[in-house]
């Protein structure tokens, strides 16, 4: 069970926004164990990095669109004009969230442009790792929806 | 937070850890059938049981305590629910499937392995096997069930 008994018309929204962030949750952790595997394997290094920087264009961004649209349009119905509190814990994760996607989208990037090696191919990994604990916190707020 | 908060929070994190598992498996997989070197498609697969472990706890948190959670639901929510069985039944297709597409995958990767220690040249038996329509079929079919499952649990039909 997901959530409380609800309007139907909140359904599909809701349904995009899961949808999205567990995607979004799967191919960030697919970023982190090939960033790792590069490492721990440099053979597969220039390999594994391009891999990276084909799930972050084709699998984190579409996953990140239609997470937050799903999560606008949810709060639009919700809470027209009063968002609580835990609803700020999941904005905090997917704006700024945005930007340490973008570094990391960059950098694996410019990892898969060096075969894998060097500080980005290192950086990559981490970052994921980083945005994998921002979305366990948010999907707890939006679970136990403290305060 | 009462005790339906946390087991909530403990039915999503199963679900985030099955379908994410199901979302790294497909990637790696997608990402395989664009390999010919064994060795490379070795390492793929062998990134896939990280998936796998993931898929396999996931669906136990889900499946234990979203059956608590129906247990302790203030809505009045009961085993006998058709959305609760429909749940239940979509798990259990969705592994038998998953389950049948990775033994198929299974002797792929021993190939590969074999192919790899053995001068690691692309063979056409192996890009067969990497790419035969039952085993995709079956493990993206496996991943379909799985949303279908997440679509069930948002709409609740008949609650």
């Amino acid at each position: 069970m997901l959530a409380a008994i609800r309007p139907d018309s909140w359904n599909l929204p809701l349904f995009l926004h899961v949808l999205g962030a567990i995607l979004l949750f799967g191919t960030t952790a697919t970023i982190a164990i090939v960033g790792f595997a590069g490492r721990s394997q440099p053979t597969y290094a220039p390999m594994l990095s391009r891999i990276a920087f084909r799930t972050f264009l084709f699998g984190i961004v579409p996953a990140f669109v239609l997470m937050r649209v799903g999560a606008g349009w949810i709060v639009d119905k919700e809470f027209s004009n009063n968002e609580p509190g835990w609803v700020g814990v999941g904005f905090v994760v997917s704006e700024p969230g945005a930007i340490l996607l973008l570094v990391m989208g960059i950098l694996a990037w410019v990892a898969s442009r060096r075969q894998g090696v060097g500080k980005a191919a290192l950086t990559v990994p981490i970052l994921a790792g980083l945005y994998l604990i921002a979305l366990v916190v948010a999907w707890w707020a939006m679970t136990t929806k403290p305060g | 937070m009462s005790k339906y908060d946390w087991l909530l929070f403990l039915h999503m994190s199963g679900a985030f850890l099955l379908l994410g598992g199901g979302a790294v498996a497909g990637t790696l997989n997608i990402a395989a059938l664009r390999r010919d070197r064994p060795s490379e498609i070795v390492v793929l697969f062998g990134l896939i049981r990280i998936a796998v472990a993931m898929i396999l706890a996931g669906g136990i948190l889900a499946f234990v305590f979203g059956l608590w959670l129906v247990a302790d639901s203030p809505w009045n929510y009961s085993y006998g629910d058709g959305w609760v069985i429909a749940a239940i039944v979509l798990l259990l297709v969705a592994n038998a499937l998953g389950a049948l597409g990775g033994r198929r995958d299974d002797r792929t990767a021993q190939l590969a392995k074999e192919l790899a220690a053995s001068g690691d040249a692309p063979s056409p038996e192996l890009n067969a096997l990497v790419r035969d329509p039952v085993s995709l079929a079956l493990s993206y079919g496996s991943g379909l069930v799985l949303v279908a499952l997440l679509a069930i649990m948002i709409w609740k039909p008949g609650a």
